[in-house]
């Protein structure tokens, strides 16, 4: 019998996510203002989405579905933990914003949508489910970039965000459609086969260069980022923190699971594509970063330079360290969608430009000391999150015994070091500076506060989950 | 002579290549978004060939194919909302004079 009872408890986290998108949209047609409503429904369904996968985490659920072109491990229910507690995060902030706007129900039934796709893409095990599932993460994040309407910007960086993201689409397509062809199978245990041998045939080659390359794309790694930047400072900031955080992470465990599962015959010529992209995409990052005054365009190409940290753990994913590379990703993931989260919710609350969080500490403390501690966690400041997830990746990278590795972590290093002005350039202005006018508190902003002192708390307090959270990274499923 | 798989493959890479040399060097946003077009049907023809010429793949690319339309619509919908929105603001759709944003 292909579908089970177990098939329905497997699928709880989307079929909830499911539901709750139709809810959502239903309730706006009905109660056209209640934008309140629909933001609390939206927040309702995220925690029941993250209570269900935490559900089936805890009660160590392991299930293939659908031909096994669809798998329920723990690696797959942590990434939908990460996903469902950023998109919590992100939803409530995005209220007071929607609200101004008067679309909070399509801007929520958008953020749904990127969730459930998320959710999918996260457990698929066929290379062409990969694809629908990544696109259902990434058309409606179109959309939510181009949303503001009172800012040209907005629909600009949208435009930029499709177009590259169009071509990207079908760069990736073409290079699954060619592993499809070199191992007669989209499923990534019959990918595997034609792998394996050692020596793969030239189309699988030149498959998996075009399918990483498409990847690159997604996670906007250099030097495939051009459009990381021009998105991010026109999207709606709460759009900017939700989109860099969650289809990200997703992206980044299916990528892992794609090379992992269905590639480790060639495991030589993948980790050297991503220790090369790894090293590009930081010093790009962080050196475009020194030199931005508008801060949403700086974390931009930080969020640029950080998907370079994680693809050196895919660097060091070889030799005796596989193991500990899968939970660097892990780990990294979560700690990074914690302070990446907070700092692009607090541009919310204070403004996106340098001087605008002049004083800060004088004017709002509270705020202050949260951006201090999201930029001292960006920068891997112990024992905040950033610090846990760097440290993972180079115990991971000096296990590797490869020295194209051990050269990717020293430039983790350096680029650590590199990183420290910019984000203390706004540590600086905010306890030096003199304050600006108009950077008090403003009405409705309750929900974002919350969120930003709870990631604020969680970032603190991240070497207290860290115990957990390397325990279910270990225990995963994944190698 | 008969035609044989590589030909389908043959004509599928260059109509990708075409598709993305268009998308590289045209400057108008809705020509783009044909030359986007014209790649993810270059995939598709690959797609649908492997699936008839494979005997292993079953033919379930063909299933696979319809999906990737499916898709590629979508895509393509955002898309042209999105360049709607654009000209509406600046009345234009060429790439090079949208630029308010630098760095």
């Amino acid at each position: 019998m292909p579908y089970s009872a177990e098939t329905f408890v497997g699928l709880i986290p989307e079929i909830i996510a499911a539901i709750f998108l139709l809810l959502v949209l239903m309730v706006g047609v009905f109660a056209e203002r209640a934008a309140g409503l629909v933001s609390g429904i939206t927040a309702l369904g995220t925690v029941l989405i993250f209570a269900s996968s935490a559900w089936l985490l805890a009660s160590g659920f392991h299930g293939s579905f659908f031909g096994g072109g669809y798998v329920v491990d723990g690696f797959a229910l942590y990434f939908k933990l990460v996903v469902a507690g950023s998109a919590f995060f992100a939803s409530l902030a995005a209220t007071r914003w929607a609200q101004g706007t008067g679309d909070a129900t399509e801007y929520l039934t958008l953020i749904l949508s990127v969730v459930l796709g998320a959710l999918l893409l996260v457990s698929m095990r066929d290379l062409f489910g990969v694809f629908l599932a990544l696109e259902l993460a990434t058309i409606p994040s179109y959309a939510m970039v181009a949303f503001d309407r009172s800012r040209r910007e907005s629909a600009e960086g949208g435009m930029k965000y499709i177009i590259t993201g169009a071509v990207a689409s079908s760069v990736l397509l073409y290079g699954i459609v060619l592993i499809y062809g070199a191992s007669s199978s989209a499923n990534l245990s019959g990918v595997a086969k034609a792998f394996s041998s050692g020596h793969a045939s030239p189309v699988a080659l030149l498959g998996l260069i075009l399918l990483l390359s498409g990847f690159a794309f997604k996670v906007s790694a250099a030097p495939f980022h051009f459009w990381t930047p021009d998105a991010y400072q026109g999207a709606p900031t709460s759009a900017a923190a939700f989109l860099s955080v969650a289809p990200k992470a997703a992206t980044f465990a299916i990528l892992l699971r794609i090379l992992v599962e269905g590639m480790p015959g060639e495991a030589r010529v993948w980790t050297a594509i991503a220790a090369v992209l790894a090293i590009v995409t930081m010093f790009t990052g962080n050196l475009f970063a020194l030199r931005q005054s508008n801060v949403r365009r700086m974390l931009a190409y930080s969020s640029v330079a950080h998907s370079g940290y994680v693809l050196t753990a895919f660097a060091a994913l070889q030799g005796g360290a596989k193991a500990e590379a899968v939970q660097a990703v892990m780990i990294y993931s979560a700690a990074y969608a914690a302070m990446n989260l907070g700092a692009f919710l607090v541009i919310d609350l204070v403004g996106e430009d340098t001087k605008s969080f002049n004083g800060l500490i004088r004017t709002r403390p509270m705020v202050a000391a949260s951006m201090f501690l999201f930029m001292a966690a960006l920068v891997g400041i112990p024992p905040l999150s950033g610090f846990w997830g760097k440290l993972w990746i180079i115990i991971a990278g000096t296990g590797s015994g490869s020295i194209l590795t051990y050269v990717t972590v020293g430039v983790l290093v350096v680029n650590t070091v590199l990183s420290v002005p910019y984000y203390f350039g706004i540590v600086r202005n905010m306890i030096f500076e003199e304050p600006v006018a108009g950077t008090g508190e403003t009405k409705g902003e309750g929900p974002l506060k919350f969120s930003v002192y709870a990631l604020a708390i969680i970032t603190v307090l991240f070497f207290i989950i860290i115990i957990p959270l390397a325990a279910v990274a270990g225990s995963s499923g994944l190698l | 002579m008969s035609v044989t798989l590589v030909w389908y493959l043959i004509v599928a890479a260059m109509m990708f290549a075409i598709g993305a040399w268009g998308a590289m060097i045209r400057r108008n946003a809705v020509v783009v978004f044909m030359c986007v077009e014209l790649m993810i049907n270059a995939v598709n023809l690959t797609l649908v060939a492997f699936s008839d010429y494979l005997p292993k793949a079953h033919g379930a690319g063909t299933g696979y194919a319809v999906l990737v339309i499916a898709i590629a619509a979508a895509e393509v919908a955002v898309g042209l909302a999105i360049v709607l929105a654009v000209f509406r603001t600046r009345r234009t759709v060429n790439i090079d004079e949208i630029n308010s944003m630098k760095g």
